[in-house]
């Protein structure tokens, strides 16, 4: 069953500034009130890289992590699953969804997951 | 505030110290800036201990205590601080503010940190757990990671190459080979690890476009000094060199946050902060410190400080400008990219490498002739805590 992206954003109901993940105090005008905003639609490659030096927790040759922005202006890091043969490029289009990204004591981790859609 | 004068410093050698634990090293170079300030068999009033893992990696706390214990330094203030591989530079400052203010006489600061206790694996999770746990952390992402995005923007942004990043790389080993305490000592050349196919296999990516000599090595080290007021300073043994300046500033903890990524914000306030209380500008600095855990980062904060335009760094390198000889010489000591970078150490390290430049006490092959004035910038987390600090040659 397809999950829900669980990543939740804070929007300042002074000033409007989008924040993601959570600050008590707006970044910006350091106001305390926020109305909850979820990520919506695609989402677009700001910046990536393929990590090859893994850290402990991670059992596989290499993992390729970037950073995007969705068609609402949340900006958010997640994993992108593809093979070292996929060409990425910054500002492709990529298909976010809510899948295990580690493992954790023997349970898995949800996190954000990516694929290219271009 | 009073002026603070650095009057003793110590190192010992960076690299792979199995025989020493981490209690051992911050004891070595301890008593190295003992003795370099004369003060062989006395006491402090301070001490402040630099250490970003004593607690995860070596599963001790209370790191200052111990040592002061160790050293006989009892009564003395002892206090360990922690802030990430800002941890040295922070030391640094909570020595410098204890002896301005008056509170203080003489107080040791002293960095560390033994990473090669634990595998490549542990080492890097450890180093990692500075990012954001939510938002970053869960998803694998390294410091060469962070790095690596960091570097694409970059050289995007700024046309910086391959090419030039190489180029510190290289100049940096070469001054590693020229410097005892070094950890990397090997010099490189530009074939093998660049334009051949050698470099598929010698230098491989560890973090695209990163490659494996871009990054600085995991090390082991610890580096020391001694403060004391220079108002009270009565015929040194060695020429005195003071603090003239630092400065310290935070910006967000994830790299996604803020508004132009490229933009080290913490960078160019800290080094702002330390010129103007110095009453300096960039071109009055004869030689730099500046924390390259990667090669993008000695261009981007060589641009930063305001040595250099933006995307006029790598030009410079390329140039020869930042070696030694060069307009501005960076990192003659061979940088956290030779030297290496024992995470806590490394702030204090290359406030100890400045004096030895502002001594004049160097071999001709690393020293800056008639260097006065010197910078460093430690850089905590992925540029979320920088300090930087402006040292002066007293005359």
């Amino acid at each position: 069953m397809k999950k829900e992206i669980e990543i939740t954003a804070y929007k300042c109901k002074k000033c409007g500034k989008l924040h993601y993940p959570f600050h008590d105090r707006c970044l910006a005008c350091r106001t305390r009130e926020f109305e909850t905003v979820k990520p919506s639609g695609n989402a677009r490659l700001l910046t990536f890289t393929r990590i090859y030096n893994l850290p402990w927790g991670f059992d596989q040759r290499y993992l390729v992590i970037g950073v995007v922005e969705f068609e609402n202006g949340i900006r958010a890091m997640g994993q992108i699953k593809v093979d070292e043969s996929v060409k990425l490029k910054v500002g492709m289009t990529m298909l976010p969804s809510w899948e295990p990204v580690r493992v954790q004591y023997g349970e898995n981790v949800y996190g954000l997951a990516l694929a290219p859609l271009s | 505030m009073r002026d603070v004068a650095v009057i003793g410093v110590g190192m010992i050698p960076f690299g792979r110290r199995d025989e020493d634990s981490l209690m051992d090293m911050l004891a070595y170079a301890s008593l190295k800036a003992l003795d370099d300030a004369g003060l062989g068999d006395q006491s402090v009033d301070a001490v402040y201990v630099g250490n970003m893992g004593g607690g995860m990696l070596q599963h001790q706390s209370a790191i200052a205590s111990s040592l002061v214990d160790r050293l006989s330094l009892l009564p003395a203030a002892a206090d360990t601080v922690e802030n990430g591989p800002a941890s040295g530079g922070s030391a640094v400052k909570n020595g410098l503010l204890a002896v301005a203010s008056g509170y203080y006489d003489t107080v040791l600061v002293v960095g560390g940190e033994k990473m090669r206790e634990v595998t490549g694996w542990r080492a890097t999770d450890f180093v990692a757990t500075m990012t954001h746990p939510l938002a970053e952390y869960i998803y694998g992402v390294t410091l060469p990671g962070m790095a690596g995005m960091f570097t694409r923007l970059y050289m995007e942004k700024y046309g910086v190459t391959r090419e030039a990043l190489v180029a510190v790389a290289i100049k940096n080993q070469e001054m590693g080979g020229r410097n005892p305490y070094a950890h990397v000592e090997m010099s490189i050349t530009k074939e093998g690890i660049y334009d051949d196919h050698a470099s598929i296999v010698n230098n491989p990516v560890v973090a695209d476009p990163l490659h494996l000599y871009d990054a600085c090595p995991v090390s082991d080290g610890a580096a020391a000094l001694i403060l004391f007021p220079l108002e009270k300073l009565k015929n040194p043994a060695k020429p005195p060199v003071v603090i003239a300046g630092f400065g310290q500033a935070t910006d967000t903890q994830t790299l996604q946050e803020r508004e132009d990524p490229t933009d080290l914000k913490a960078v160019t306030l800290a080094s702002q902060q330390a010129l103007e209380m110095a009453k300096l500008k960039p071109s009055d600095i004869h030689v730099a410190e500046l924390h390259d855990a990667f090669t993008i980062l000695e261009i981007a904060e060589s641009e930063h400080v305001g040595f250099f335009k933006k995307g006029e760094g790598a030009k410079a390198v390329l140039a020869g400008k930042t070696a030694l000889g060069g307009t501005i010489p960076i990192n003659v000591s061979g940088g956290l990219k030779a030297r290496g970078h024992p995470v806590g150490a490394t702030g204090v390290a290359q406030v100890v490498d400045i004096v030895y430049q502002l001594r004049h006490e160097l071999p001709k092959n690393r020293q800056v002739k008639n260097a006065v004035n010197g910078l460093t910038v430690n850089f905590g987390g992925f540029g979320n805590n920088v300090l930087s600090f402006v040292l002066r040659r007293v005359s």
